[in-house]
Order: structure tokens, then sequence, then C-alpha cells
């Protein structure tokens, strides 16, 4: 697990933008042709019978990047032409058009200002006749696709990913989920503080559908964030080492059932590729020097990658060359 | 320039918004048929994107304005008549071209004719537009049941009573031409009634009866050319009159002891409380008492001698060369008016009136049916911010604001009074034309006027002959006399005049399913480009 640290939620923003735009999809501009971004790029290069699959949330934390994001859209520095979104959520009982939908969200938020075709953008329905058929097709549309590249997080106060409230099973798939009281309540505020026009279900994919992504990246910005992430974390606190957390949990007996977490967000220390980003606020309840750690391992990284786009670049000069 | 897939998105542009806010976002429109989409849809279910992006370089993308008071331009006038073609040639001749004053959709205005040429004229001026012109959106007929002391340039022989109430207007404007029409807009084949807005004095005989049965069947009825005092004028509110003609002219002066027409603008809930009983329609003058005012009109027919009418005479110099709307400041304000007792008016302008207003018909009344609100308030309660509950809903007013029909102070003054009711119009001649220059031109009669600006005046004198204000100057000058935002502004000639005649979901707003007729302004208020129906149709400077 990677910690990024960023100034406020705007530097965030632009951060994960950046380097989703880096690391998944095709930039248009190639004018620095061996630097470390586009060679990154081009491992992907995405085309139109090979999309980059992105997985989105919604929230409010994840607005600021998609306005990074939108902002790469209108320079020209990105495309999502060949982009594919699922997102992560959305109620059940209230329709699309309605101003709280997710649909509504993610059409107001981002997917209106880029240049993504319809087609290629896939929200659950929570007005489905049949929900379980709707959560069973989504999970199909995500294996089709080859499932999720890179899928983009949000966290609540309470550690949940998506609608994937504390206790939920880390094994879990797409499905249709109760709202935890404490999630009405903070969404009761988009409802004319009607707690009875909050839906009380939700469709959602599961933690394992999360962590089945190849990469995560987790925003977490403002100080009511900051003990999920020090929960996020957790293991590196506690002075744990990674490996053994991600062991404890993969090698469970195959006839036990599967843990639950309490942080569901401490799942992602599973997962091989996660990266959080969070702004100071939200890094109020780690340790100074856990702080200090993720800041310096960032400045290594940094190094690291610069000398390897070097060495891949000379490679490709001496082919040239040869 | 077209759209492959027929969608065109408009984006970097401020959209002006139903509450006089101005918004950063994108607009969808469907260029092929003409209208605003619904964007969400479109992507979600229709699952297309405009293949066709506007930048508009942080302009503002407003709704075409309305006007809903023009009597002519580029020297046609709506209410000379010569023949059916050249008649048809003017009608297209002004939508074609006032595009270029931002102006997309207007009511062309007809001010008092010879009886004799209300059938033709009505009948030539339905609906109309071209696939790049602006829409006529039928007729406003200013006269002829005004009130003589109040005519301004009206020709006083055509000036008349309305003895029968709803019968004398039908025989005016042809019972055909008043008929009920339901979505008159969607309606083709010409066959619409193109009746809008009727202007008619209330003190006239016989108008008040008609106001009801007219409102009812969706014409909106215009207080204007009216020496109504404060009661007459509530009462035909509350009978369904819902707009006021050029505000300040031809209308008594704002007078505090009886505010009359003007003073409808900040109609106190005191005295027009939903409890306190709707005044029944005024009784003829030898109505028996008992039967209803038509019958009672039908019986009686009395008709005032247009001889009888007391004219003041200093109205009665110049009226045919004045603006039509510009006679107020010759007309003293009323004198002070008794509530309690109707039957004390004075009779100063108003004497010749008061039969036309006393007593009272027990019974005869139709009360429209009273607004209720939802969280009913009393006249005295607790909620800050809030006002006691009304029995009627105030009257939206025209306004010209070209710096010389109202004085800026009073433009402010009744928008300030009520921001709601406020409509822009340019009530201009069939001189108005942007691009005419300043200096001696020909007029009429072998008489030349003299063009300044927005000035027009008779060549060697100072009386002014009428308005040459376009549109989109009466929305700067309103931002500017008033303080508000241009966003408030453009509602006053968008929302506000399609809320007044109903046809809010097709014109005047950006709503989805609403023709997509705009204007496209600069952060000053200036016109770039104009659009109809999906297509660009005037750009500046080209």
């Amino acid at each position: 697990m990677r910690l990024t640290i960023r100034e406020d939620p705007a530097a965030v923003g632009d951060y994960i933008a950046n380097y989703i735009s880096k690391r998944c999809v095709s930039l248009i501009s190639t004018d620095r042709p061996f630097s470390a971004q586009t060679n990154r790029i081009n491992e992907f290069a995405p085309t139109p019978e090979r999309p980059f699959v992105l997985g989105l949330p919604t929230g409010s934390s994840p607005i600021v990047t998609y306005r990074a994001l939108i902002k790469l859209v209108k320079a020209g520095k990105l495309s999502f032409k060949n982009v594919v979104t699922f997102n992560m959520d959305e109620y059940v009982g209230i329709p699309r058009e309605h101003p709280e939908s997710y649909h509504t969200f993610m059409f107001r938020e981002f997917f209106s200002h880029i240049d993504i075709p319809p087609s290629q953008v896939n929200i659950l329905d929570g007005t489905a006749l049949d929900l379980v058929e709707e959560c069973n097709a989504y999970e199909e549309r995500i294996k089709k696709y080859g499932g999720i590249e890179l899928f983009l997080g949000g966290i609540g106060e309470d550690g949940h990913i998506a609608f994937n409230e504390p206790g939920s099973s880390l094994a879990s798939r797409t499905r249709i989920k109760t709202l935890a009281y404490d999630t009405i309540l903070a969404n009761a505020r988009f409802f004319n503080n009607d707690i009875s026009a909050v839906p009380r279900m939700a469709l959602t994919v599961g933690v394992a559908t999360v962590l089945d992504a190849r990469e995560i990246v987790i925003i977490v910005t403002g100080l009511r964030k900051a003990l999920a992430l020090s929960k996020a974390i957790a293991g590196v606190e506690e002075g744990v080492n990674h490996l053994v957390c991600v062991s404890v949990v993969i090698v469970y007996p195959e006839s036990n059932p599967l843990p639950y977490r309490k942080w569901t967000v401490s799942a992602l220390q599973n997962h091989p590729w996660t990266l959080l980003v969070a702004d100071e606020d939200a890094t109020s309840e780690l340790h100074v020097k856990t702080v200090k750690y993720f800041k310096s391992i960032e400045r290594v990284q940094d190094e690291v990658e610069r000398n390897q786009a070097q060495i891949k670049a000379n490679a490709i000069l001496l082919k040239q060359t040869a | 320039m077209t759209s492959p897939n027929g969608l065109v998105c408009f984006t970097n542009c401020l959209l002006p918004q139903e509450d006089g806010s101005l918004v950063e976002k994108d607009l969808w429109i469907d260029e092929r048929r003409g209208v605003i989409l619904d964007a969400q849809r479109t992507f979600y279910v229709r699952g297309e994107r405009p293949d066709r992006i506007v930048d508009l370089k942080g302009n503002i993308l407003s709704p075409g304005f309305i006007d809903i008071q023009l009597n002519g331009a580029y020297n046609f006038d709506f209410s000379v008549y010569e023949d059916d073609k050249s008649y048809r040639e003017g009608m297209k001749l002004v939508a074609e071209r006032i595009i270029e004053t931002g102006v997309t959709s207007l009511l062309p205005t007809l001010i008092t004719q010879d009886k004799a040429l209300y059938p033709k004229l009505l009948s030539l001026l339905q609906p109309f537009s071209t696939p790049t012109s602006a829409t006529l959106l039928g007729w406003h007929a200013e006269g002829p049941f005004l009130n003589h002391a109040k005519r301004g340039a009206h020709a006083p022989p055509f000036i008349l009573t309305a003895p029968e109430g709803t019968k004398s207007f039908e025989d005016i404007y042809g019972e055909q031409n008043l008929a009920e029409a339901e979505d008159w807009l969607m309606a083709s084949g010409g066959q619409n009634p193109g009746v809008r807005i009727i202007t008619a004095a209330p003190e006239i005989d016989g108008v008040m009866n008609a106001v009801g049965e007219l409102s009812k069947r969706g014409i909106v009825l215009s207080i204007g050319h009216s020496a109504a005092s404060s009661e007459v004028a509530t009462s035909a509110v509350r009978y369904g009159a819902s707009l006021i003609t050029h505000l300040f002219n031809a209308m008594p002066q704002l007078h505090h002891r009886d505010p009359s027409i003007i003073g409808l603008l900040g109609a106190s809930p005191h005295l027009s409380s939903p409890i306190s009983p709707l005044p029944p329609y005024p009784s003829r003058k030898s109505s028996t008492g008992t039967t209803t005012p038509e019958k009672a009109a039908a019986a009686t027919q009395t008709v005032v001698p247009v001889s009888q009418i007391i004219i003041p005479s200093a109205i009665q110099t110049n009226f045919s060369d004045a603006s039509e709307a510009f006679d107020n400041s010759m007309t003293p304000p009323l004198s002070p008016f008794n509530f309690a007792s109707p039957g004390s008016i004075t009779r100063s302008l108003s004497g010749t009136l008061s039969g036309a207003i006393s007593p009272v018909t027990p019974g005869a009344a139709t009360p429209l049916t009273v607004h209720k609100r939802q969280n009913s308030r009393s006249e005295l309660h607790l909620d800050k911010g809030e006002i006691a509950d009304m029995a009627f809903t105030r009257p939206y007013y025209g306004i010209i604001v070209d710096g010389i029909h109202c004085h800026p102070n009073s433009v402010r003054l009744a928008y300030t009074a009520h921001p709601e009711g406020c409509i822009l119009v340019t009530d201009a001649q069939k001189i108005l034309d942007p691009n005419l220059r300043d200096g001696v031109h020909e007029w009429r009669d072998g008489k030349r006027f003299v063009k300044e600006g927005d000035k027009l005046y008779l060549e060697g004198t100072n009386t002014l002959a009428g308005s040459v204000v376009t549109l989109d100057s009466c929305v700067r000058n309103f931002s500017r006399f008033t303080g508000c935002s241009l966003g408030e502004a453009i509602k006053c000639a968008t929302y506000n005049p399609a809320k007044c005649l109903g046809i809010e979901n097709r014109k005047g707003t950006l709503r989805a399913g609403a023709d997509a007729d705009f204007v496209v302004l600069d952060r000053r208020g200036t016109a770039l480009s104009t659009w109809v129906k999906g297509k660009e149709a005037w750009t500046k400077g080209a």
C-alpha cells in the first residue's frame, strides 16, 4: 500500500487526475516521447478493441478529481474515447432523473464535460425490476471487459467503500445493500433533511469487486476522514509487516467463512497495488513518523521511476542507432 | 457547420436561470428539431452526445428575447393595412430582421383602429415564423376600449365603450378571433386565433364585465390607457386582468392616497385579503338588479356618446404626433379617493366613469378560483420574510426602459416593488431600425423626425415621436437603472413575458423541450448572435 500526501484537496485532485492520465489513458500530445509519462501511457494505449476500464465513485471527495480530469480533457491532454467506466453504486427506488441519483451526479459532475461515448458508461440501474439480476449482469459486464484496470474510490468516515458499510464481507460481489443508519442520516441533507425520503437501499459493487481491480486509487481528504485513514493503514501504524497482514487474510482455510472487516477500507491492504492519496488534514490521526515515512518513500519512488525511464529510453535509442 | 448526429452542445457559457441567476453550464440542443434537450436523458436513455461543440467563450447564452409590445419596425407598421400581400411581406420583414436585436418572439401590437379594419388585420396576424425568423406570436390589441382621457396617440373617433361586455369585444375583434384556443402554438394550418393580449381600460363602460370571461379563455387582459382608481384596478385584477400596459405611461400618476394602477405593484395584503369579498360585476346603468350582467348588458346597450366624454384640453393637443404612451406628464393626478363610499368619487377625470363601477349586483360575480397556498398565512403572522396571503397575484407590467418614457428612478421603484412582474417592452414604432443613423429622416404627411440615439423628435420641436429603443438595449438600460444583474434583467425580457403569456414551456426559457431560440450576449449585454430553432440566424457584423 502506498500513501501519497498532498497539501489540500485541490492538490490531491490534480495529483490523481495526472496519475490516472499518466497511468491509463491515451495521451494525445506526445511532445515528450521519452519522458516517464509517455512511457507509462504507452504501456496501456487504449483502443476501441482494448479499452481502458475505469471504476468510478460518487460523493464529495472525488469532485475535485473530476474537475482536474475535465481540465485535462478540455486542454486536449486526455481523452475518454477509449475508456469504459463502471460506477460503484446507485440508490434503489429513485428515478435516474432524480437530482440526488448517482446517474445525475455523474452526468453533472463528470460525463457531460468529457468526451466519453454514452455506450461506454455503466451505472447500476436502481430502478430495475429484478435487482439481483441487475447486479449479476453488472459483474458479468465487468468480466466481459476483462476486469477493471483501475478503481478510483473515496472512503466514508466509517471506512466504507461504495455502499460496503462496516461489516461487509471481503468476498462480497455486486449486490443489494441496506444503508447503515449513519449513511441515511448523513445523506438526509441531500433530501431536504427528510430522513424518510432517503432511499433505504442501494446497489453496490462488493469489496471483492473492488479488490479484483488491477489497481486501486483512493481519495482521502478532510479532517473527518482522518480516523478512517489511520484504520486503512493500521498495519503500518502498529508496526505489523504488510506481508503478514496480507497472508493472514489470503491464507485462510477454504472451509472457513470469509472474514469481514469492521473497517472495510482496511481490506485494501490485501491488494497488491493500492494508492491512497490524502491531504494534510486527513493525516491528522497518523503518527508523525508514519507521515514522514510515506513522504520519504514517495521521493525514492520518483527517483527510481526516473531512472527506469532513462534506462528504457537509452535502450530504445541504442536499438535505433544499431 | 451542422452536427453529424444533429446534436449540438453549447459550452463555456453562462445560462440565465429562471431565478435570474447566471450559471456556468452546458446546454444541449437538437438542431434538426430545433428544441432544447434534456442532456442527461439524451446521454443515458438515447445514448448519444452532441457531435458538434460550440464554444461560446464565456459569453451568455440567453433564451431569445420576447417583446410583447411592438407596433412596427423597419418602416412597417402593424396597424397600417394596404393589401394582404404587402402586409404579409411586412410581417415577414419584421420577423426576419428583428432578430438582430436579440428578439426571437414578439407580439405585433395594434393601436386603436377603425372598427372595420380589425377583422382584416386580425385574420392576417396569425402566429407566423420562417425557419430563420423570429416568431410572431399572434396579436396584442391596444384599444379600442380605452379611456379618452388617457388615450395618448390613439385616435379619438375610434375609441369605444363595451356596453355589452364580452359581446362588445367579440363585435370588434371578431368572435372567431377571441375563441378559446388550446395549444395554439402547437397547432398548424393558420386556423388558430392569434389573440394573446388585449389592452383595455377597466373603468370604461362594460369592460369589467368582459375581463373575467376573456381571461378564462386564456387571453391576457392588460390594464392600460386607463384612469382606473385603485379600487377599480384592483377589481380588474381580481377578475383576471394580469398585465399592465406600459407602466407609468397613459395612466394616473402615483398618488399616495389613491395609487391607482401603479399601486397594484404594491397591492397590500390588507386590502386584498382572501377573505374579503370579491366585488361583483358592476351593474349596467339601467340594470334591473336581478338579471345577470350579460343579460342586463344585452338589454340596455347603453353607450356613452363620444361627445359627452370630457377630454381635458391639455391632452387634446398634439395627440397624433405624440408617442402613444407618452402623455402622462400632462395628466393631473386623481383626487384623493375614499374607499368607504365609492359614490363619492370626485368627478375630476373619472367623473364620467363612475357609472361603470357603481352599485353592485349581488350574486352576479363569478370570481376566479382563489389561489390557495399550502402554508396559508394570515394577515398577522410570525414568518419573517414572508407576506400574508393575497387574494390575487399581482399583475405583470410592461415597462419601456429607453430612459425617456420612464425615469431610471421610476424603473427601479417599480422593479423593487414587484420584480417577478417586470416585463421589458419596446413599444417601438415602425421607425425602429438599429441600423438607422442619427439625423433627420422623412416620416409621414410631409413631416420629418430627428433621431438622436433612442430619442425621436419631430423636426423643429421637442415633441417625442415614439419609442425607437431595441429590446437588447432595454435589457442593458434596465440593468444600469436598477442596479440588478444582467441575468435578472434578461429574466425580464425572457422568462417573465413568457410566463405572462403562459408559453414558458416553449419560449423564453431553457427548459427541455423549449424552442432552441437564443441570443448570445457578451458580459456587457451586447447581442453577438441570434439562434432560431437551433440554427444560427444572425451574427453581429456579418
